[in-house]
């Protein structure tokens, strides 16, 4: 037997197993929080964007259909629900260091959820996307996890919302101190709420790392977010989308 | 470590349960979510265990959605097609939301402000 011939055999196995999915998307990620590290934490250096740059041009290089990646890495989707379930600890913290502030608390998070949406769609549609686009635009502002579940609910594509939802975290962590500082903003708890309502995971990381008051709070809004977005956008989009 | 999981995967469980027979419109993991909010509110707290887990999980949240981003390879032509009006939207829509987020909490609580 050549040696050419056996390497295309260990191949056709390992690639038929979902060990080299699982491998490929775990070592990527590695890869990426190294490479976020190195750069010290600059939202730029994302490392969930360099994972899915690297998982997704290895799989185009090694020409393996979508399908079949995504059948070994089910195992890591799989956990999503869980980690969503998860979320409950952060919210349950944040309404602990609530002291009153529940109710510009609660409209800031009903106006920045109406604002995200209805500013992405129409400047989305004002430019000439599809309906496949502006759709998956809805629940951009939404932890990645439970904006899937949206996605799924109102027939939009979830991974066009799982990119959106990517995009949108890494730009509100860049954007947010910039916007932040130009409104005057001072206090850390108010900040951060910002942050979490717009950039939800990623901007929450951000807040954490810059005031931990800032991160609680992103934390908070995160969550809330998610939950009064995972009830109102099904209706939102059914009422614009008729 | 395992407790702490048993303990997510049974909320999880009857989230999922939850919206199959009695509330369809919502994501049983956001269900799931909720109930396990109202849960730590009655208890007055979370055992170590939970947190531990559930630390775990918002540490690496970002790993879990890769699998599902990666069908991005399915969108490359669309997305290229519809580019401008796909960034301009992102980046739009995330500083008017900052922007009216931050703008309302403090018009909200401004004896608050000053710490």
């Amino acid at each position: 037997m050549s040696e050419q011939h056996s390497i295309v055999e260990i191949w056709v196995y390992l690639s038929g197993s979902p060990l080299f999915a699982l491998f490929i998307t775990l070592a990527a990620y590695q890869i990426g929080l190294t490479i976020y590290k190195h750069a010290k934490q600059n939202p730029l250096a994302n490392p969930v964007a360099i994972a899915i740059i690297l998982v997704a041009s290895t799989i185009q290089w090694v020409e393996m259909p979508y399908t079949t990646y995504f059948e070994g890495a089910q195992f890591i989707h799989f956990l999503l629900g869980s980690a969503t379930v998860s979320l409950a600890i952060p919210i349950y913290r944040g309404l602990a260091s609530l002291k009153g502030r529940s109710i510009p608390l609660i409209f800031s998070l009903v106006a920045g959820g109406l604002v995200s949406i209805v500013s992405a769609v129409e400047i989305a549609k004002l430019l000439g996307a599809d309906s496949s686009i502006t759709g998956a635009m809805y629940p951009k502002s939404v932890t990645a996890p439970i904006a899937m579940g949206i996605a799924e609910r109102i027939g939009v594509s979830p991974t066009l919302t799982a990119i959106f939802a990517v995009s949108t975290g890494i730009l509100g962590a860049i954007l947010a101190p910039f916007v932040l500082n130009m409104l005057g903003m001072k206090a850390w708890w108010q900040r951060g709420f910002a942050i979490g309502i717009a950039a939800h995971g990623i901007g929450t990381s951000r807040a954490f790392s810059i005031h931990p008051e800032a991160g609680t709070y992103a934390s908070l809004a995160m969550g809330l977010n998610g939950v009064i977005s995972a009830i109102a956008i099904p209706v939102i989009y059914h009422l614009f989308n008729k | 470590m395992i407790s702490g999981l048993v303990q997510i995967l049974l909320f999880q469980s009857i989230g999922e349960l939850v919206s199959k027979f009695l509330l369809a419109s919502l994501p049983g993991p956001v269900i799931g979510l909720v109930l396990l909010v109202l849960w730590l509110v009655l208890r007055k707290g979370i055992n170590t265990e939970l947190a531990l887990v559930a630390d775990g999980f918002s540490q690496y949240l970002g790993l879990l959605f890769v699998p599902a981003a990666v069908g991005v390879v399915l969108f490359l032509p669309q997305l290229q097609a519809n580019a401008l009006a796909i960034i301009s939207a992102l980046v739009g829509s995330v500083i008017l939301t900052i922007g009216s987020s931050a703008f309302i909490v403090r018009f909200l609580s401004r004896e608050d402000a000053h710490e």
